[in-house]
């Protein structure tokens, strides 16, 4: 009886194992020529740590996904914000996990995990074997030295989001002033990049979460005017020489939320993504208009575009659409608009970055 | 005449040590005489009382994941643990304790980590028709019950553990049971350094380290009297609990470790007050509680560079008053009405919440359940439901179920239950801020269930089978998720059918001086989206447990296995590497020796170390021992 009765456990235990053996990993195989292609950074779901890299090879048309995954046996991470190259590496910011990898850019190989953030965002080389790295808790940049990888820090009171460099002097936005007691979100702050310290404020709108250079040298801002009323939407471009607003665009406050922005090779054309709830759209703007356009160079039609680049030659627009619980997309389009294809990558797909 | 009245009789008392908490002697010999009405108990499971005596020292959620074919998705020793009935999410699992729902008004779900077997005396599992009285439970509900027996004089029970991780447990019922009074107090409280040791699978070395704040101390304390006089009994309990749990960091987070201080310090009072009284073909109950409770979060972090980053730290408090009165009246021959007339009011002060809202919620619900034979191996049971939201209707929910107990094979039963119900959006669904929508539509489920039950006793084995299987569909799932303004909203985001079929096998054989006992359970489990027919995330396909017990004389030898099945953590066709959660096996033994009032335990928790997440990059602990010291009169 005893017996039967085990062996009918035992039965219905090896029923309930024989389950599917994990797939094997698909190792990754670098493309022959890395030059034309592009990154994306997924930056997955907040506490969930599945950010994730892809490469989009545009000669081939293909897309790689989990690539560091793949190369490296370690999860990249949880929100990777963004990708800056420098020289042959690949530097990784990865937010909620406080750390930057450092990365071979062909192989994607393990090199470095940089550590002593508190909530990194993005990463600018200024020259002299350093970097700057602005953080979203702490009042000011990190100075990361690229050969001790080092850090030191210059106080600036705010907590600091995107960087430009003109000459000497790099401007940063003061994106949120959440984490930070007394800090502003609605400054651009200037910093000398020679003798590393702060030269000038600069006010905008509340929220400045994207910036770019354009062909006369003047940087635009755009700023989402904040999350909560009152709000005060805006794309600004400043003079870096006379550190002042020289133009000033209002959108719709309470309705418009504009977030994420890039600029043609010839830094004529600005595409900056708008809307309302769940719905943002790329808009087209000349740098020499007079007025902000009234209609969508690419409607969204339901699909939630999360971030847009231009190819600095061909003029080609990429977009990643993400997606609430699943794998985002990167759309792409030529210069006028035509679509050309869509490839699926990651949860959240943020930052695009060319080879 | 006089013999229909004293059979009635013994149903009526049958129905009281059923359900109530009294335990009439004379009655209990006669007891399993009257066969209560299968269509009640079609759609219910009760938990072994005396399993539940042995394993009092774990928690809930390690109950149910080992024992039950509920799921329970965990964050680890200490961390959130909450359940997942029949595919569907923990908001959909109700959990009544003594009748009154313990589901925070705030999140909607229950946290079955903090919820100590020790604490309750019976647990039972209803499903499909059988969540008919309440609204909310559209995956099932989980019943806990407290019951005490009268007459018995002296009640003491010591126990104290000691396990890995510098894990203390300590637990105590006193008290004393007259004729017709009783006073007991239960008291407890559970700590542990909960610095396991794992494998980082984040780290590029793979390198084994130790969790980090992870400590977390519990502590509880319960007192309850009850008063039984002519007819009636007055029962009050006030259940009163603290947690204080630190939070650890995922494994791919602790570059700042260090620098964070995370920490969860929540706590409850709920106390009821019960009248009951009895007459010859009824009774009637009415019943009245008070329920507060307090949830802190706090998160302060320090920067690299020393400065402080703004705190988080978030309070809700929430209070919830109950008011039940319960009729039970035999009608004609087998039929019966259960009748029940509830209000409840739930409000909650939030730092979460626009203040501007009035953050509370009046439900009114009237209910009422028809049960009775149609020829003899049919029973019947109709129920209808009227529940009123802040004075508006929210519809009528009628649910009906059909038993055969078949005449050809003693023992065996088919059941079948059809039921409509809803649940309403959490408080914070409605006012959490930012991103709560006041206009938010309650969820509605229709449920089918169909089991089968084989219970019976050859001479020294018994076996009790069921096999069940269930469809369900839910309208206007709720489901929180990112918007374009940087945070997340709730939305009544699609339709959800879930069907699966679950399996519970139990056989018990004694001889001489030995005792084998084994039981399992095997759950197969399909949530799917109906708008693209993917697997909802964390709900694993398939998912079992197993348990065998053998006893000599006064000695104790147990074994548990738990299976969990692949779980996807993103909805996706394409599983990518982050996107799912590999399956896992855990092994657990126990041995345990009774000499005179002592009973001494030796336990070995995940005796293979595996290695594994429950969620992904959540650190599980591997191999643990724990000792059990029992005094008992």
């Amino acid at each position: 009886m005893k017996k039967k009765l085990f062996l009918l456990l035992f039965t219905f235990a090896i029923v309930v194992f024989s389950c599917k053996k994990d797939e094997e990993v698909k190792p990754y195989v670098p493309p022959i020529n890395p030059v034309k292609g592009m990154f994306v950074l997924n930056e997955g779901t907040f506490m969930y740590a599945n950010s994730s890299l892809s490469y989009y090879d545009m000669e081939a048309g293909t897309m790689e996904n989990n690539v560091f995954y793949r190369v490296n046996e370690i999860p990249l991470g949880d929100v990777a914000q963004s990708l800056t190259k420098i020289d042959n590496d690949l530097y990784i910011v990865v937010n909620n996990s406080n750390y930057i990898y450092k990365v071979d850019a062909k192989s994607i190989e393990y090199k470095a995990k940089i550590e002593g953030f508190s909530s990194p965002r993005y990463m600018l080389p200024v020259g002299n074997g350093k970097a700057y790295v602005s953080d979203l808790e702490s009042p000011g940049v990190y100075v990361l030295n690229l050969n001790t990888m080092e850090n030191s820090f210059i106080e600036t009171g705010s907590a600091t989001e995107v960087m430009v460099k003109i000459g000497n002097e790099v401007f940063v936005s003061n994106w949120s002033n959440y984490y930070v007691a007394g800090a502003s979100n609605k400054t651009v702050q200037v910093i000398d990049c020679v003798n590393d310290t702060l030269v000038a404020d600069i006010e905008v709108a509340q929220e400045p979460n994207a910036m770019v250079v354009d062909k006369n040298n003047h940087i635009w801002v755009l700023c989402s005017g904040g999350y909560m009323p009152p709000q005060d939407p805006a794309l600004l471009c400043i003079d870096p020489v006379s550190r002042t607003v020289i133009n000033r665009f209002d959108f719709e406050a309470g309705a418009d939320s504009p977030d994420g922005m890039a600029i043609d090779g010839k830094g004529e054309n600005i595409y900056y993504l708008n809307g309302g709830y769940n719905s943002l759209s790329v808009y087209k703007m000349n740098v020499d208009n007079t007025q902000l356009p009234d209609t969508a160079f690419i409607a969204s039609e339901g699909r939630w575009f999360y971030n847009l680049t231009i190819h600095p030659e061909n003029g080609d627009i990429y977009i990643t659409e993400a997606k609430p619980t699943s794998n985002g997309n990167l759309l792409r389009y030529t210069s006028d608009g035509t679509f050309v294809g869509t490839y699926e990558v990651g949860m959240f797909p943020s930052y695009m970055l060319f080879n | 005449m006089k013999k229909l009245c004293v059979l009635l009789f013994l149903l009526v008392s049958y129905a009281v040590v059923a359900q109530d908490t009294i335990v009439l002697q004379s009655v209990e010999v006669n007891a399993t005489a009257i066969r209560k009405n299968q269509a009640e108990v079609a759609m219910e499971r009760k938990m072994d009382t005396a399993l539940l005596k042995r394993l009092n020292t774990i928690t809930m959620s390690q109950l149910l994941i080992q024992h039950s074919p509920v799921f329970i998705k965990t964050y680890g020793p200490g961390g959130v643990a909450t359940a997942s009935f029949r595919g569907t999410t923990a908001s959909h699992t109700l959990v009544l304790w003594n009748g009154f729902q313990l589901n925070a008004p705030t999140l909607g779900q229950v946290d079955f980590s903090t919820i100590p077997v020790f604490m309750t005396e019976q647990i039972a599992l209803k499903w499909g028709s059988g969540t008919s009285a309440n609204s909310g439970g559209l995956g099932g509900t989980v019943n806990i019950e407290n019951n005490q027996h009268f007459g018995e004089g002296v009640i003491l029970d010591l126990k104290q553990t000691y396990g890995s991780f510098n894990s203390f447990g300590s637990y105590i019922t006193a008290g004393y049971s007259w004729a017709s009074h009783l006073v007991r107090v239960k008291a407890y409280r559970t700590s542990s350094d909960n610095d396991f040791e794992y494998i980082n699978h984040a780290d590029i070395s793979h390198q084994v380290m130790k969790q980090k704040n992870g400590e977390f101390v519990d502590y509880g304390v319960m007192p309850e009297y009850q008063w039984r006089f002519r007819n009636s009994l007055l029962t009050i309990v006030s259940w009163n609990q603290w947690s204080d749990r630190n939070c650890p960091q995922i494994m791919t987070n602790l570059s700042n470790a260090d620098r964070t201080k995370e920490y969860t310090e929540n706590g409850y009072s709920r106390n009821f007050i019960s009248y009951k009284t009895y007459w010859e073909s009824g009774k009637i109950e009415v019943k009245s509680a008070y329920f507060y409770e307090k949830q802190h979060y706090y998160l302060k972090t320090y920067t690299n560079i020393g400065t402080p980053v703004n705190d988080v730290n978030s309070i809700n408090d929430a209070n919830v008053f109950h008011q039940i009165i319960d009729l039970n009246q035999n009608l004609y021959k087998s039929w019966k009405l259960n009748a029940k007339v509830q209000y409840d009011y739930e409000k909650v002060m939030s730092s979460n919440y626009d203040e501007s809202e009035d953050a509370d919620r009046h439900n009114m619900s009237f209910y009422a359940a028809l049960t009775g034979k149609l020829l003899k191996p049919i029973d019947l049971r109709f129920t209808l439901r009227n529940d009123l939201v802040n004075w508006v209707s929210a519809g009528f929910f009628p649910t009906a179920t059909v038993s055969y107990s078949c005449i050809y094979l003693k023992g065996l039963k088919i059941n079948l239950g059809y039921s409509h119900n809803y649940r309403n959006p959490s408080l914070n669904d409605l006012y959490w801020y930012p991103g709560g929508k006041p206009d938010l539509r309650p969820e509605k489920g229709r449920t089918l269930d169909g089991n089968i039950i084989y219970s019976r006793k050859f001479g020294r084995f018994s076996i009790d089978g069921q096999i069940g299987s269930y469809y369900s569909q839910v309208q206007d799932w709720i489901q929180w998720v990112p918007s374009t303004w940087r945070y997340w909203v709730p939305e009544n985001v699609a339709t959800v059918t879930a069907y699966g079929a679950e399996l519970h096998l139990k056989l018990n054989y004694f001889i001489n001086d030995w005792n084998f006992s084994a039981s399992g359970n095997y759950v197969y489990s399909r949530t799917t989206d109906n708008d693209d027919g993917l697997q909802l995330i964390y709900i694993p396909v398939h998912h079992a447990n197993s348990y065998i017990e053998v006893r000599w004389k006064t000695w104790n030898l147990n074994y548990t296995m738990e299976f969990t099945g692949r779980r996807k953590t993103q909805m996706d066709n394409n599983e990518t590497l982050a996107g799912r959660l590999n399956p896992y096996t855990l092994h657990h033994v126990a041995l345990s020796k009774q000499i005179r009032k002592f009973n001494i335990e030796f336990k070995v928790n995940n005796i293979t170390n595996v290695d594994y997440q429950a969620v992904l990059w959540r650190p599980m602990p591997g191999r643990s021992y724990e000792i059990c010291l029992n005094f008992k009169i």
